[in-house]
């Protein structure tokens, strides 16, 4: 007898990322006589193809995850998985920071610190070890792709001595991962590490004695890069032309100004709080000081004119609004969304579809995030791409080097998946809030000279994906695979990570099941003949199985056929 | 075992250069212009960029009483003391001294010694324009004026009515295509990874690192031990599946270019004399160090023409700029005078010219300790083939009432950016008829038939 798919969903529960089944109720039967009680058929193992169907998603929704997580995700369902997903708590990075911190006031890492102090490590490491290790894995991926268009950096001094600063920031994104839009906006726009990295932290109003004027900074960026971008855009991402074809500036450096008048007043929050103060305080955001706040009317956009004689708060508030408003963000965050997840070329009706839900056209919400993240993930086109040959994304280095590392059941002599990070940083040049500028590490227009320029596709990470970085790629999966070599915190007092293969070398007596298991995981199911006969020709003139595993995932991590998700 | 290359000891001398000219470029119906680009041996353009858009007010400042005067009242906290200024040699043509940053003093010398030059207030222009039409917005602008994205593109493509994937130094590596000896090294050579400059419509960059041989090998791959075979063999069979997607063959063939190109390349900067010249740890001063053990090789790369990028970032000061350039600017500096002196062992410096760029200058007025996205800026030119000594172009009258400001002490640049690089790109060897190909705008500003120079820095 087929166990009900619904009492099956109802029943289960997802803790910890392990299913627990719960038997559902007794089978029904005639009013007569009630049959003794069956006990329910184990649940079927979930199919290959739903196995790659998980596999697809947990590729497009986390940092990657091995073969029982996405057996799990397939026998609870996708779209549970995803429910479950937006239900659970928060796994904050402060907690792991207070906790490094901590330990080091206590002298434990004194004998080390010989030329360096660890507390800059800090947010590095709650970072990795988060990202490696915490459940709500949906929420670490989505807080990292706001990141990337929200971007603040630590190539600036103060807010990389300071190990609370970009650890502040990066909890301020995961917490309103899933919430609406128009909080993120606020709570970016106050947040004291992008008061530095936009320097409007202490902003002046005017002085014309002095002939300063207020930083233009923020004002631009918030509007090129974090809100609507450059051109007026249709809601399928297209851009809207004039009457001579030309595409038609969102703004001019007018309204730049008038921006800059309503960023003016900030400073850091806290006790005792005042402008002008040079000490920052990252964990709270900054407030506004009316004194230093740029009076007088101010001329946003679409002709919304902000009157005289409102507080400085309150001028925030209608920046924040009339951003949030413009019919842009919808088309211009959704498709940046869809980007991070899931393929760099939408369709412009699969954007469209992502807007809609931005806008909020069937809820009535505008800006809510969580629509948007399911909107994209679940859309058809991101299981089913209408031209293969030009789908995908290539996967970003950080992305890619996190997911070897879940993948493969990495573990950790001190249980904890500590990293700088700074190895991956200098030869994959890219590393979460380390990026060289606002533009982040790749722009998303960037396409390829060649063949795909030559098709009008974009492709972003190919921006650094260049000689030297795609060597250091497929060396750093060797050094991980082959040579044990995974993290780089320093060890002692560290752990050390390593990857744990065994699963592969239990299977590796017979490649093809090898193959298999691997094409699940790390291709959901996209290897193609070619390449396997490629890998598999190698596979078998090698006799030591923990080689002939080591071999088989290397070459599939370092594949095109990987390098692409698709 | 690692097939050792014979290098031909390329010669760039007309008659052996011509001998490479391949049929690809017979076939761009580019013969003679090839060959008359052919004469003049081994030339290099080395192009510095300084991402973010350099305040560069505070790195050439005038230095008579009245304009110094107006510089301070103008710029307000951000302003030089006069006292700790260092004077370039010589006056203007118009009788007016200018002076440069603190931190500045081999370009002073460099400067005084003839070498460099200066670039005054040179900006993206689509065609002259001036401070009416810009407010009243009657004027035809680059696009995304005063915006990063938009601005630093432009200083890279040269064409500022549209947003092109292809960069000038691209366009010229398409003409000159087949002048270098096809062994997969890009004519043009990048420190600073992926960049517009470099892109051409038949070239990409092949970019370089500054540590070691500047080329990353696959570990174990060829590298002559049983394994090193097998890691070859199980790389290559991969490599080889053809691919129906289109990114995985870009990422195919990528991986396989840089494979095929490191052996090469390591190989050809192995076989040549490293400079002995020192170069200070900094990332600049590395990144130039690595372009001259390049330029070095030249010979064993089989290149007569090469373009280098290199790029330093963080000069995007909206705040702090007399504390960030004070850090910066000594950098840049002495960066360039141990690029100097090694260029001069190697014995190539009049073949080779270095230039900065940058997105935009900055407003001269202040945000308080900071300023904000300019327009025209100035700049710096070096080499053995430059008329130093001498400030290029128009160095405003700072005035709060300039003609030119359109506004926070922006000016409107008074050299385009294709003025600046069409000298460039002459000098380089491009004739005169195929100076709009490279820079579809020159035009504007400068007619190729004149047989006068655009702006008269090089020989």
């Amino acid at each position: 007898m087929a166990i009900s798919v619904r009492c099956l969903f109802r029943r289960s529960l997802l803790i910890g990322g392990l299913l627990v089944v719960g038997a559902c109720g007794g089978g029904g039967g005639s009013a007569d006589r009630q049959p003794a009680p069956v006990p329910p058929a184990p649940a079927p193992a979930p199919t290959t193809a739903e196995l790659n169907a998980s596999s697809l998603l947990a590729a497009q929704a986390t940092f990657g995850m091995p073969y029982e997580g996405i057996e799990a995700m397939a026998r609870t369902g996708n779209e549970p998985w995803l429910d479950a997903q937006f239900a659970m708590p928060v796994t904050r990075h402060t907690p792991i920071v207070n906790d490094l911190v901590t330990r080091r006031s206590a002298g434990e890492f004194s004998n080390f610190e010989q030329d360096i102090e660890f507390l800059i490590f800090f947010r590095r490491f709650g970072w990795w070890h988060n990202t490696i290790t915490a459940d709500d894995v949906l929420r670490q991926r989505v807080a990292f792709a706001l990141s990337e268009i929200m971007v603040v950096s630590d190539n600036v001094d103060a807010l990389i001595i300071n190990p609370y600063a970009l650890t502040n920031y990066y909890d301020m994104l995961l917490r309103n991962s899933f919430g609406n839009f128009r909080d993120l906006l606020t709570d970016v726009t106050l947040h004291p590490a992008m008061g530095i990295y936009l320097s409007h932290v202490n902003n002046r109003k005017s002085d014309a004695v002095n002939n300063t004027f207020p930083d233009e900074n923020f004002a631009r960026e918030v509007m090129q890069l974090f809100s609507i971008g450059l051109f007026e855009l249709n809601i399928d991402g297209s851009l809207q032309t004039d009457g001579n074809g030309q595409p038609i500036p969102t703004y001019s450096n007018t309204e730049i100004r008038e921006f800059a008048k309503m960023f003016t007043g900030l400073s850091y929050g806290g006790p005792g709080s005042s402008f002008g103060n040079q000490n920052p305080v990252f964990q709270a955001p900054m407030v506004m000081f009316d004194a230093f706040h740029e009076p007088g009317e101010k001329r946003l956009l679409n002709g919304l004119v902000v009157p005289a004689g409102q507080t400085g708060d309150q001028d925030i508030e209608a920046a924040i609004d009339n951003l949030f408003n413009h019919p842009n963000v919808g088309p211009f965050i959704g498709k940046q969304l869809i980007q991070r997840l899931v393929t760099s070329n939408p369709s412009p009706e699969y954007v469209e579809r992502v807007a809609r839900v931005f806008n909020g056209d069937v809820s009535g919400v505008r800006g809510d995030l969580q629509a948007v993240i399911r909107a994209v993930l679940l859309d058809v086109e991101a299981s089913n791409p209408p031209t293969p040959a030009n789908g995908g994304k290539l996967r970003e280095p950080i992305v890619r080097y996190a997911a070897m590392i879940r993948q493969f059941n990495a573990t950790s002599t001190d249980g904890f998946f500590f990293n700088t990070g700074y190895y991956v940083q200098n030869v994959l040049r890219q590393h979460p809030l380390s990026s060289p500028s606002v533009f982040n590490f790749f722009l998303p227009a960037h396409s390829p000279s060649g063949e795909l320029s030559d098709a009008s596709l974009v492709a972003p990470e190919f921006q650094i994906t260049t000689s030297t970085t795609i060597a250091n790629m497929t060396n750093v999966v060797d050094f991980a695979v082959n040579g044990g070599f995974v993290m780089d915190a320093p060890d002692p007092p560290f752990g050390t990570v390593t990857l744990d293969m065994s699963d592969y070398v239990a299977v590796a007596g017979d490649v093809d099941a090898l193959l298999d298991r691997l094409n699940i995981v790390v291709l959901h199911g996209g290897l193609s003949d070619a390449t396997r006969a490629a890998i598999r020709g190698v596979l078998v003139d090698i006799a030591d199985l923990q080689f002939r595993a080591q071999t088989a995932i290397y070459l599939l991590l370092v594949s095109p056929d990987y390098a692409v998700q698709t | 075992m690692i097939n050792r290359r014979r290098f031909l000891g390329h010669s760039c001398k007309l008659g052996v250069a011509s001998a490479t000219l391949s049929s690809s470029v017979l076939q761009l119906g580019l013969a003679r212009e090839a060959a008359a680009a052919t004469q003049q041996g081994y030339r290099a353009l080395v192009c510095i960029l300084l991402a973010g858009g350099n305040d560069s007010y505070n790195m050439v400042v005038p230095n008579d009483v009245d304009q110094y005067a107006e510089y301070a009242g103008i710029r307000s906290d951000l302003a030089l003391e006069q006292a700790t200024l260092l004077p370039l040699a010589g006056t203007t043509p118009a009788g007016r001294n200018y002076a440069l940053h603190p931190g500045m003093a081999e370009v002073q010398q460099l400067y005084a010694d003839g070498e460099l030059g200066i670039m005054a207030n040179v900006g993206t222009l689509l065609e002259a324009v001036d401070a009416q039409a810009v407010e009243s917005g009657s004027a035809r602008l680059p696009l995304g004026l005063h915006s990063h994205s938009d601005q630093i593109a432009q200083w890279q493509t040269a064409v500022s009515d549209d947003r092109i994937a292809q960069g000038w130094g691209g366009r010229l590596a398409d003409l000159y295509d087949g002048v270098n000896v096809a062994n997969g090294i890009s004519m043009n050579i990048s420190l600073g990874g992926t960049n517009l400059f470099q892109s051409g419509n038949s070239t990409v960059e092949y970019a370089i690192s500054a540590e070691d041989d500047g080329a990353t090998s696959i570990n174990a791959y060829d590298d002559g031990s049983e394994f090193g075979d097998f890691r070859k063999r199980m790389i290559d069979e991969l490599l080889a599946v053809p691919q129906s997607n289109l990114l995985r063959r870009e990422y195919a063939g990528r991986l396989r270019g840089s494979i095929d190109a490191q052996a090469v390349f390591v190989d050809a900067l192995q076989a040549s004399v490293t400079p002995s010249a020192l170069f200070s740890p900094g990332p600049f001063s590395q990144s130039l160090r690595q372009v001259a053990r390049v330029i070095a090789a030249r010979d064993a790369l089989g290149a007569c023409r090469q373009t280098f990028f290199v790029q330093v970032g963080g000069w995007d000061h909206h705040d702090e700029v007399l504390d960030n350039q004070a850090g910066m600017l000594p950098a840049i500096s002495l960066g360039l005078k141990e690029f100097r002196d090694a260029l001069i062992e190697i014995g190539v410096y009049s073949d080779v010219t270095t230039f900065t760029t940058s997105d935009f200058g900055r407003t001269l007025t202040s945000n308080g300790k900071g300023s904000d996205h300019g327009w025209g800026g100035h700049h710096l030119v070096m080499g053995g083939s430059v008329t130093g000594g001498q400030i290029v172009g128009d160095y405003p009258l700072l005035s709060m009432n300039s003609p030119l400001d359109v506004g926070r002490g922006i000016y409107i640049p008074t050299t385009s950016v294709d003025e600046y690089f069409a000298e460039l790109a002459l000098w380089f060897g491009v004739s005169a008829g195929d100076l709009d190909s490279v820079l579809p705008n020159v035009r504007s500003f400068y007619s190729p038939e004149s047989g006068t120079p655009p702006l008269g820095f090089l020989a």
